[in-house]
């Protein structure tokens, strides 16, 4: 027993496992490289491949420059995002989307492309209105990879069986949340999957319900939009939804909130139908056996226009790219390089580059031409693009994301967990 | 100083390789997140001094900082008490002689390897999940499991196993300890007709003290810090409705999904701090019921 007679050595062992936790953000420095030119993305198994592939045909084209691949599912990129910043070891050229690029410009983590336009990087193919929405301040700061709106993904198959044909039975580009509860409901009894996804906690479709009820996410003057009413509205719209019997149990539900592309419910057939972003059409497609129709989000019957399209994902050069010349090289490649973007498809979204766009076109079958159908229908019902959401955002979303759990498991009433919430997105806006 | 050395001189090379990595790796670490604490710090702009802001927004307003500590306490003071319990049950078990008892060894010891891995995380989330293992075994005796990881109730719970689970290293401490009570004590005690229970309190425990407090406090450590399972469980953000924001998850969430590396310093120097009162508390009591052989009284 004459180890455990040493206090001392006790106290020390006590000591050390404690000061552990102080030891919090720390950092390597970045090291020098010689045209080698790392891209870090938000990924699914379906465009990581893509991606790859693409990679392999630039640095077979460019043998002086070696581009290297990395990559992340959503949920965790912009963690090891903020790590990589903290260390000063970034990538070269990241992904970004249109929601967040406006704080990562703010901090001074991706810089402005301006030097290399005409040099390195053409633009003379790309959209006004992509560019447009990768300008901050006049400077220009991303180059979109894609457009891309909200979508409605239902199951065909489920959605047959239980007697709902897409233009016949129901209009997938102006359903309204009532239609989603009793189609729902009907493909719940129909086929024993639950007819849809449950959205109380799913910031996108009540984004969407702000702007259908003739609000605004942001006011201009960058405090919050939405009322106590209509996030009181949008939760009782769901409460609805999943009291007619359309969606899986509140609880389950809850443990889908931020899952991954693989562990959707429709992926996993546990649901008919979710919401998501446009482009992520094709990746679902690809897990999928059954086939996948697209819709928009639902409305009210007023009908007025929620969804906008957005350049979402852009490619960024990064404040620690040691050799910007050879990433933008990189960055023009993956944007204007026919050979590359074919490869690419339309899995990030819609093509900002018209010249692209053409090339494509011819190509596309299944689930891309399913997304560019879908696009070419919603041109004239969609809203107008609001100006980037400002610092804090991000942390208002996942904060409703959280809140709403407490909807979904019948914990505190609708109006209270609304005015808490709403209190709670004034508190995270006023301190960042 | 040379008599010092003499006697003292081989514990202190002994020592070196941990104070190269603490003095070298840790201790900078250290002191530039206490300097953080005071701070505003974004991870792009320099930190910018804003004195004792991050501590009084932290006591005054921050109310996901008190949950989390809520979180942590509970998970400590449910956690530790039962992982020690079991970790002696299966050490005594063990001690009585068993054959190939070196292979139990290495079997009980493995999930404590294991336990603070990723892989193992996501196997938990699996085992309770609503459709598995945990609900399908529950399903045989006709009982319909809950949703054991989205129910703010039962979530902590899981956890809780889990610390249970990764009983190997106080297992293994408490076997040593038991191996070196001396027989004799039991053998008169049989013959004074002592039965198995009163041998138990009147001998081993008091035998065991020491041992216990080794394992009690290196273990609160461990719990105060527990952070893997539930990052992963919780899905990085201490869901479902923050029954599991682990202070750690809380300073997590704060440094590196929301650039807040100053309040997130400021958060880990309380949690520190923390760590020491308890410590110290553990260390004040352990006078009144620890009792070492080579000690007088």
């Amino acid at each position: 027993m004459t180890q455990f007679n040493r206090r001392r050595f006790l106290k020390t062992a006590a000591m050390t496992a404690g000061a552990g936790v102080a030891a919090s953000s720390f950092s390597l420095p970045t090291f020098a490289q010689d045209a080698r030119i790392r891209h870090f993305w938000w990924g699914n198994p379906d465009r990581d491949e893509r991606t790859f592939a693409v990679i392999d045909i630039f640095n077979s084209k460019h043998p002086n420059i070696f581009v290297e691949g990395e990559t992340l599912g959503f949920s965790d990129y912009f963690t090891r995002l903020t790590t990589q910043i903290a260390g000063g070891n970034m990538a070269d050229v990241i992904q970004q989307g249109y929601g967040v690029l406006f704080e990562y410009v703010d901090r001074g983590a991706v810089v402005p492309l301006d030097e290399w336009v005409g040099n390195t990087i053409d633009l003379s193919k790309m959209d006004q209105s992509a560019l447009d929405a990768g300008t901050v301040n006049g400077q220009l700061y991303a180059l979109s990879i894609g457009a891309n709106s909200h979508m409605a993904m239902y199951n065909t198959r489920l959605y047959e069986e239980a007697g709902f044909r897409p233009g016949e039975d129901f209009d997938p580009y102006g359903w309204t949340y009532e239609d989603v509860a009793r189609i729902g409901a009907a493909v719940t009894d129909a086929t024993g999957t639950f007819g849809t996804d449950d959205n109380t906690a799913d910031y996108q479709n009540f984004s969407d319900f702000v702007v259908q009820k003739g609000g605004k996410l942001y006011n201009d003057d960058g405090s919050y939009g939405p009322t106590q009413e209509i996030v009181e509205e949008y939760w009782e719209t769901w409460k609805m939804i999943r009291d007619a019997g359309a969606t899986p149990p509140g609880p389950e539900s809850a443990g889908q909130v931020g899952a991954e592309v693989s562990q959707w419910g429709i992926v996993t057939g546990r649901t008919a139908t979710t919401y998501a972003w446009s482009n992520q059409l094709v990746g679902a497609q690809n897990l999928m056996q059954d086939t996948l129709g697209a819709a928009m989000f639902p409305n009210t019957p007023a009908m007025v226009p929620g969804s906008y399209i957005q350049p979402s994902q852009f490619i960024c050069l990064t404040r620690d790219s040691a050799n910007p010349e050879a990433a933008t090289t990189y960055m023009n490649a993956f944007v204007n390089d026919l050979d590359m973007t074919k490869v690419l498809g339309l899995e990030r979204g819609i093509p900002s580059n018209s010249e692209v766009r053409e090339a494509l076109r011819p190509t596309l079958e299944g689930a891309a031409a399913t997304s560019v159908e879908f696009f070419d229908t919603i041109q004239d019902k969609v809203a107008v693009l609001p100006p980037p959401f400002p610092t804090g955002a991000n942390e208002v979303e996942q904060t409703f994301e959280r809140m709403a759990v407490a909807v979904l498991l019948d914990q505190g009433s609708i109006s209270d967990v609304a005015r808490d919430f709403l209190r709670q997105a004034e508190a995270i806006l006023a301190r960042a | 100083m040379r008599d010092y050395l003499q006697k003292y001189g081989a514990g202190y090379v002994f020592l070196t390789p941990w104070a190269i990595g603490f003095l070298g790796l840790a201790l900078g670490p250290i002191l530039a997140s206490l300097y953080l604490s005071f701070t505003q710090y974004d991870i792009i702009n320099a930190p910018e001094w804003v004195g004792l802001e991050n501590y009084e927004y932290m006591f005054s307003f921050d109310t996901r900082f008190y949950k989390s500590l809520q979180v942590t306490f509970a998970f400590v003071f449910l956690s530790v008490p039962a992982k020690l319990i079991f970790a002696l049950g299966v050490a005594m078990v063990l001690d009585k002689g068993i054959r190939a008892i070196g292979i139990y060894r290495a079997l009980f010891y493995l999930p404590s390897i294991l336990g603070g891995s990723i892989a193992v995380a996501i196997l938990w989330r699996q085992l309770f999940n609503q459709d598995g293992v945990v609900n399908a075994a529950l399903g045989l005796f006709g009982i319909e499991g809950p949703y054991w990881l989205s129910d703010p109730r039962y979530s902590l719970y899981t956890l809780v196993v889990l610390a249970v689970w990764q009983f190997g290293s106080p297992m293994l401490i408490f076997l040593a300890g038991l191996r070196a009570i001396p027989q004799d004590l039991y053998e008169a005690a049989e013959i004074d007709a002592a039965s198995k229970p009163r041998q138990f309190f009147a001998i081993t425990l008091p035998l065991l003290a020491p041992v216990i407090f080794f394992n009690l406090v290196l273990q609160m450590i461990e719990a105060f810090k527990t952070f893997t399972g539930a990052f992963v469980i919780s899905g990085g953000t201490g869901a479902p409705l923050d029954s599991l924001l682990f202070f750690t998850v809380y300073l997590y969430n704060e440094a590196f999904s929301f650039f807040r590396m100053g309040y997130a310093s400021a958060l880990a120097w309380v949690l520190l701090i923390i760590i020491a009162i308890f410590t110290a508390i553990a260390f004040y009591s352990s006078r009144y019921w620890v009792h070492y052989e080579n000690e007088r009284g």
